[in-house]
């Protein structure tokens, strides 16, 4: 066995930032994001006018998050190193990270559908406008649980020498806590709470891009480990 | 509780070990969290949507639409959301039990691919097409109306990945020859998955006993899960009382990886 394979996949992580940095400064179609007080007309109008801009999120969108799947199954990989009774917390982790990449998915698809045809009914773009933002804020349920397993998995880990150091799990918890809030954006149209507030968004966002930046940097350090740990050829 | 499974554990093996130092901890956090997602995934579609028990297909239009505006469909989207990752883990509590069991691991990895497929199709996207339409005012009845027929039918209709995860259940534990399950639960499992399939006539019919809230495609359904559902959680939770502790790979002189 070498590392090679996880070595590639996890490079692929820095590819998704880096797309999603080239995104972000070609398509500023959410910069500010859409206010969830904007009526259907206004929602119609406004994605008529922004076309290019947001089919390139929808496209990119949909790269970048397949691109970070990667990174989920490797720290599902290393999680079946980490040495607890049994592999509950890892295949947890699995299934929480497939829910959440599809969440992430299907808000994507939802925009892009209503871009296919940008002169259908207000009422259905602002819909499939409304679910987009749905399933791209409040889902934290999955990623919250995610992170809770990755921190067990940690705390319990009985191997002499663990697979990961306990500050992640500590990292993990807190970053949970962080992007959790977010759940409530449904019960709100303004204020921090809402979709496009400083909570539910601008932290909820911040929070997953660090989370995701450090992630990447700790198992750039863990798959180094485990080849001079397990004398696997890199 | 915790305290309760350790001691009932190995009474032989250091009887005064405080719980959170209990070898099978993790499965034990694990197993308690599926209690409280059941409460809350209750509380969601009965008390606080009243989503459950189903409404006719044929309701008035009038009725549908204050209905899909009623404000407690959002609350019950959110703390489904919050709650949601948690059918991850008490699907992953199979899956461990699966691992243990002397089947081809093609079963439990198919079992995974169904949790998570099912977690969406046939959980948070239904309640959102719920939520969506209570999220805005001024939608016509007829978008009201097909995100009405998009909640019931994908919630109520979403058999397919759960046919495919009870049938891998129950082949594997009538598959096993280290009798981690009793096999009389893989031939009631059997039952469950087929239960499923009897669901499909809800996508055809409008009324009678056939429709999503019928006597047949819902009611004879829920009769047979329910119990199930208690029963498949406790037989799991004495499949973990009695792994026995050489089994566990935290256990002995060296612990190993599970890996997949």
């Amino acid at each position: 066995m070498n590392t090679r394979g996880q070595n590639i996949l996890l490079w692929l992580t820095p590819v998704a930032g880096l797309l999603f940095l080239v995104a972000y400064w070609l398509f500023p179609a959410f910069a500010p994001p859409l206010s969830p007080t904007l009526s259907p007309e206004e929602v119609a109008a406004f994605f008529k006018e922004n076309l290019t801009a947001m089919r390139g999120v929808v496209i990119f969108g949909n790269i970048i998050g397949a691109l970070l799947v990667p990174l989920f199954a490797l720290i599902a990989v290393q999680m079946l190193r980490v040495v607890n009774s049994s592999p509950i917390f890892a295949y947890a982790y699995i299934i929480a990270a497939g829910i959440g990449i599809t969440a992430f998915i299907l808000a994507d698809f939802a925009w892009g559908i209503a871009l296919f045809r940008p002169d259908r009914d207000p009422q259905l773009i602002s819909l499939l406008n409304d679910m987009a933002w749905f399933f791209l804020v409040a889902p934290v349920g999955c990623v919250f649980v995610q992170n809770l397993c990755l921190a067990g998995s940690i705390y319990l880990d009985a191997r002499p020498d663990p697979v990961f150091p306990i500050w992640v799990a500590h990292f993990n918890i807190v970053t949970g806590l962080l992007m959790l809030p977010a759940a409530f954006s449904l019960l709100y149209k303004t204020g921090p709470l809402a979709w496009d507030g400083s909570i539910s968004f601008t932290l909820r966002f911040s929070t997953f891009i660090v989370y995701v930046a450090v992630m990447f940097l700790v198992l750039l350090k863990v798959t180094k480990q485990q080849v001079e740990q397990e004398g696997v050829a890199a | 509780m915790s305290t309760i499974a350790t001691a009932e554990r190995e009474p032989v093996s250091q009887p005064t070990e405080p719980w959170y130092k209990n070898k099978k901890l993790d499965q034990l956090l694990c197993f308690w969290s599926i209690p409280v997602f059941y409460n809350l995934f209750g509380l969601v579609f009965v008390p606080l949507s009243w989503m459950m028990p189903p409404r006719a297909p044929e309701s008035d239009l009038a009725g549908v639409v204050e209905f899909m505006q009623s404000p407690n469909l959002l609350i019950a989207s959110t703390i489904l959301i919050l709650s949601v990752g948690l059918s991850a883990v008490g699907n992953a509590m199979y899956a461990i039990q699966m691992k243990r069991m002397s089947v081809s691991p093609v079963l439990r990895f198919a079992f995974i691919a169904g949790a998570m497929t099912g977690a969406i199709v046939g959980c948070l996207f239904p309640m959102f097409c719920f939520g969506l339409g209570a999220f805005r005012e001024g939608y016509s009845p007829e978008i009201l109306q097909m995100l009405y027929d998009f909640g019931y039918l994908s919630f109520i209709g979403c058999l397919g990945c759960f046919f495919l995860n009870w049938s891998c259940l129950a082949l594997a534990i009538l598959l096993d020859k280290n009798n981690i399950l009793p096999k009389w639960l893989g031939y009631y499992t059997i039952w469950q998955s087929v239960t499923e399939i009897f669901a499909a006539t809800v996508w055809i019919a409008h009324t009678g006993p056939f429709a999503w809230n019928g006597l047949l495609a819902f009611w004879f359904n829920m009769v047979l899960y329910v119990p199930w559902q208690f029963i498949v959680y406790y037989c799991i939770f004495q499949a973990i009382r009695k792994q026995p502790e050489s089994e566990l790979y935290n256990s002995g002189p060296t612990p190993r990886a599970a890996y997949a």
